[in-house]
């Protein structure tokens, strides 16, 4: 690796850190809004969310290097984000009385 | 014997072994804190108010209190992602001071961060906030206090990188990088967990 491909990436490092203050801001920013439909706290959970799965995938891409991991890796991860998915689905399932009965 | 593909990829992966074994722990650590916000879910959504009021009524007032001090915190944490980044960048450049730099600034802010929780724990334990006050209570303690064990253990990791552990860049500086790699890859988690810790428990109540 050179000097420059090393300040290139100390670049790309520092706007990646300044993206993430910004979602951070704009995180607790956001809390203090009202983003609520008819006494449902659904629409600040998901502008919140929202605002944190961008801000994971900047540091999931970038600071871990999974835009450019073997795809071995990326197979890993897709199988694990499908079994949380599961995971998260049982209780809003259960929420909505699809499985109450089980 | 030497244990193989230290340094070297395997042909079948393509990877060295260690970071296969990283990739393969942080997708078990991926399913044990989403069993945790599953259960946050679970206890949310069945819960007809939330935060609970308990014993000492509701945490509401004392969550506002603490905004400021776990944003601060959320900072420190990207900051040392991004200084954990940089060492293994600087090993890659073969600049042993810089990565000592680097590595220290991560260290510093990991316990900075402890810090800040132990005072945040100490306030609402103080007001009668414990564990068992109520269902918010015993998840903001077990999720945040699992995520505090994930600081301490990378502590002591990285504290072994920056004194006993640096002995190995002299003989094996491709083998100490990749090391940097694979802690620094768990490092990075533990931001991530955060990330989405922070809004769930601090702020979306």
């Amino acid at each position: 690796m050179s000097g420059k491909d090393f300040t290139e990436h100390i670049l790309h490092y520092r706007n990646i850190f300044i993206y993430l203050l910004i979602g951070t801001a704009l995180t607790v920013g956001a809390s203090y809004m009202d983003f609520n439909v008819s006494n449902s706290i659904a629409g600040a959970v998901f502008v919140g969310l929202t605002i944190a799965t961008v801000k994971g995938y900047l540091v999931a891409a970038n600071f871990m290097h999974l835009n450019s991991e073997k795809k071995l890796i990326h197979w890993i991860l897709l199988l694990t984000v499908f079994f949380l998915g599961l995971l998260l689905l049982i209780p809003l399932l259960w929420d909505i009385n699809l499985i109450s009965n089980y | 014997m030497e244990i193989p593909y230290n340094v070297e990829l395997r042909e079948d992966t393509g990877l060295y072994n260690s970071k296969l074994g990283i990739w393969l722990f942080l997708a078990s650590e991926v399913m044990l804190f989403g069993g945790l916000f599953s259960a946050y879910i679970l206890l949310r959504t069945g819960a007809p108010v939330w935060p609970p009021i308990g014993e000492h009524g509701s945490i509401t007032h004392l969550l506002t209190e603490t905004i400021p001090h776990a944003t601060f915190n959320t900072v420190i944490l990207i900051l040392s992602s991004v200084t954990m980044v940089m060492a293994w960048m600087s090993l890659r450049m073969k600049d042993l001071g810089k990565f000592k730099l680097y590595l220290g600034t991560t260290i510093v802010c990991a316990i900075i961060f402890l810090v800040v929780k132990y005072f945040e724990y100490s306030h609402k334990i103080h007001e009668g906030f414990v564990p068992s006050h109520d269902t918010y209570m015993a998840l903001y303690f077990t999720l945040t206090g699992l995520h505090g064990v994930h600081i301490l253990g990378g502590i002591v990791v990285l504290a072994y990188f920056f004194g006993p552990g640096l002995k190995m860049w002299d003989v094996e500086p491709q083998r100490f990088t990749n090391r940097i790699e694979i802690v620094g890859l768990y490092w990075h988690f533990v931001d991530l967990v955060w990330i989405f810790l922070f809004p769930t428990l601090y702020l979306l109540n």
